[in-house]
C-alpha cells in the first residue's frame, strides 16, 4: 500500500498563494472557507528580521484525533492511508473540528465537516494534488513514502524534517524541511 | 518579536474556535441537571429499605421532570448538528473512542430507563392518568421492580453526569478541557444541580430537607474541585497555563470569564450559607411542615446552585475555545 506524504520545503515558498487558490478552484471550496493556508511568520527586531513562509493543511495524521472523535465513521482512514470524510455519513456535530490540533477543518455551508483530501480524486488518476501541481517555487512535494526512490523519500532522507506540534502525538504525514530558519510550527 | 500573517483562514477556527455555542451549553446543563435528578431521586427511593412503592412515591415527579429536561436538552444538540438528517448513521455504528457516539447511544438509553422509572414510581391512584391501558398494565408490572429500576437509573445518571464532562475533556487540542478533573467537576455540579432541583420541586418538607443537607456536601466538593481544576492547569505547560488566563485577568478582553468565576464563588457559597442556616434552624430534628419563608429560602438557595452550575458550564465551554494547542 502506498503511504502518501507531503513534504514542504519552507525555503522555496515564495508566498504567491497560488496553492490556496488552486485548492479552492479544484475542490470547489465555498466562499470564505479554505482547505489550505499560507502562514507568513516574521521574527526578530528590525532590521534583523527573518521570515518564513509556510503552507499548512490537513496533516493526514497516522494517529488522527478527528477519526477517534467521529461518532459515525464519516471521518475515516482510506485504503491509501489518507484521512477522508464521507459526506453522506457526516452529521455535522463538529467534534472533529474541535479535535484537530491543526485547525485544518471547517464546517461546510451544507452542514458537513470538510478539509484537505490530498486531492484523492487526482491521486487515484496518478496526478499530483492541485496545490503541488501549481506550486511556483516547488515548495510542495508530494509522493509515496513507501517508494524509496520517490522524491519525498529522498528529501526526508537528506534533510532533517519536522512536523507541526510533534508533542501532540498525532504523527502527521506533512513534513517540513528547512535549512536556515528555526522558528514556529 | 513574532508577527504572523495568515492567508486562507476559516472563521470557525480563527482567531478563536467558534465551534460550539450556547446550544451545547444548554445541552450540557440540561443533561447534567437530568443526570443529577435521576441520581438523587434514586437515592430518595433506595435509602429506605424494602418499603411498599406507594410509601416511596415522594419522588414521583422527579423522574418525569428529569425525562423532560433531558429530552429538551437533546433537542439542543440536534439543533447544533449541521446535518441532523444524517443522524441515522450514528445509530448504525458504535465508536467506543468517540464520546459523541457514547452520547448518541447513551442519551436514548437513559431516556428509556428514565421512562421505565416514571412508570415504576407512579402511585396506584395516579395510574389512570396514563390513559393507555398498555401503559397502565406496564406500570403495574414495573412497580414491583422499582428498586432495580432505581438502581439502573442511579448508574445511568452517574454515566450521564460524567459523560457531559468527558465529552469536553476528550479533546486533546483544547487545553482548558483536556484534563481528568473536568469530568469529575461536571459530575459533582450535575449532582448538585439535581439535588437543588429536587429541593425546588419536592412537595414533602422531609425530602426538601434531605436534599438540602446532601447539596451542602456537593457544593463543598464542587468548590474544592473547581480550585483543583484551575490549580492543575496553572501548574501545567504553557498552553494549559494560557487557557486559564481569561478567568484571572480583568485587563484581558475576555474579562467576562473572570466575572463568571467570581459569580460562581459568590453564588455557591451563598447557597451553602443559606442551607447551613436551615440546618441550624432544625438542629433538634425536623418535625412537621416548613413555613412559607423557610420554603422560599430553600428554593432561593437551590436557584443559586442552578445558576452557578449553568454559569460554570457556559464559562468552560466558551473559554475553552479561546486557547488552542497551536500558537495561533
Amino acid at each position: 500500500m502506498p503511504k502518501y506524504v507531503m513534504v514542504i520545503d519552507v525555503e522555496k515558498c515564495i508566498g504567491c498563494m497560488a496553492c490556496v487558490i488552486a485548492c479552492k478552484k479544484e475542490n470547489n471550496v465555498p466562499d470564505q472557507h479554505y482547505r489550505t493556508r499560507v502562514v507568513e511568520e516574521v521574527r526578530g527586531q528590525f532590521p534583523h528580521l527573518r521570515m518564513e513562509l509556510r503552507s499548512e493543511l490537513c496533516n493526514h495524521c497516522e494517529n488522527a484525533p478527528c477519526i477517534d472523535a467521529c461518532p459515525t465513521r464519516a471521518s475515516h482512514r482510506a485504503k491509501d492511508g489518507t484521512v477522508q470524510i464521507d459526506r453522506k455519513k457526516c452529521i455535522g456535530c463538529k467534534a472533529c473540528i474541535l479535535a484537530c490540533p491543526y485547525d485544518a477543518r471547517y464546517s461546510h455551508p451544507k452542514g458537513f465537516a470538510d478539509k484537505c483530501t490530498f486531492c484523492d480524486h487526482r491521486i487515484k488518476e496518478g496526478i499530483k494534488p492541485a496545490c503541488v501541481e501549481t506550486c511556483l517555487g516547488k515548495s510542495r512535494i508530494f509522493g509515496d513514502l513507501e517508494d524509496p526512490k520517490s522524491e519525498v523519500s529522498e528529501l526526508l532522507r537528506k534533510y532533517d524534517a519536522s512536523v507541526r506540534l510533534e508533542f501532540a502525538g498525532t504523527r502527521p504525514r506533512v513534513f517540513y524541511i528547512k535549512k536556515k530558519f528555526a522558528g514556529g510550527l | 518579536m513574532t508577527e504572523i500573517t495568515i492567508t486562507g483562514l476559516n472563521a470557525i477556527t480563527h482567531p478563536y474556535l467558534e465551534v460550539w455555542d450556547w446550544r451545547i451549553v444548554i445541552y450540557l446543563f440540561l443533561g447534567g441537571l437530568s443526570a443529577g435528578m435521576l441520581v438523587m431521586c434514586s437515592i430518595a427511593n433506595l435509602r429506605i429499605p424494602k418499603q411498599p412503592v406507594d410509601e416511596l412515591a415522594q419522588c414521583v415527579r422527579a423522574p418525569i421532570i428529569a425525562f423532560i429536561t433531558l429530552a429538551i436538552g437533546a433537542q439542543f444538540i440536534i439543533l447544533d448538528l449541521g446535518k441532523p438528517q444524517s443522524l441515522i448513521w450514528g445509530y448504525l455504528t458504535f465508536q467506543p473512542l468517540s464520546l459523541m457516539s457514547w452520547g448518541t447511544w447513551g442519551v436514548p438509553a437513559v431516556l428509556f430507563a428514565n421512562a421505565l422509572y416514571i412508570l415504576a414510581v407512579i402511585p396506584k391512584d395516579q395510574r389512570y392518568r396514563l390513559k393507555v391501558p398498555f401503559l397502565v398494565n406496564l406500570s403495574e408490572k414495573l412497580s414491583s421492580k422499582m428498586r432495580p429500576i432505581a438502581k439502573l437509573n442511579f448508574a445511568l445518571g452517574i454515566f450521564l453526569g460524567i459523560y457531559t464532562g468527558v465529552l469536553l475533556s476528550s479533546f486533546s487540542s483544547i487545553p482548558l478541557w483536556n484534563n481528568a478533573t473536568l469530568p469529575i467537576l461536571f459530575l459533582v455540579s450535575a449532582l448538585s444541580s439535581g439535588a437543588a432541583m429536587i429541593v425546588i420541586i419536592a412537595k414533602k418538607a422531609e425530602i426538601k430537607f434531605l436534599f438540602t443537607k446532601i447539596d451542602i456536601w456537593l457544593i463543598v466538593a464542587e468548590l474544592l474541585i473547581i480550585a483543583l481544576f484551575f490549580y492543575g492547569l496553572y501548574t501545567s505547560t504553557a498552553p494549559y497555563k494560557k487557557a486559564i488566563e481569561p478567568f484571572f485577568s480583568f485587563t484581558n478582553e475576555q474579562f467576562i470569564f473572570a466575572v463568571a468565576l467570581i459569580a460562581i464563588f459568590l453564588l455557591l457559597p451563598l447557597a451553602m450559607r443559606l442551607k447551613l442556616g436551615e440546618l441550624k434552624e432544625f438542629k433538634g430534628g425536623f418535625h412537621g411542615e416548613f413555613t412559607k419563608s423557610q420554603i422560599f429560602r430553600m428554593n432561593f438557595a437551590a436557584l443559586l446552585v442552578l445558576a452557578g452550575t449553568f454559569i460554570l458550564r457556559a464559562a468552560i465551554v466558551y473559554a475553552g475555545q479561546l486557547t488552542k494547542l497551536s500558537p495561533y
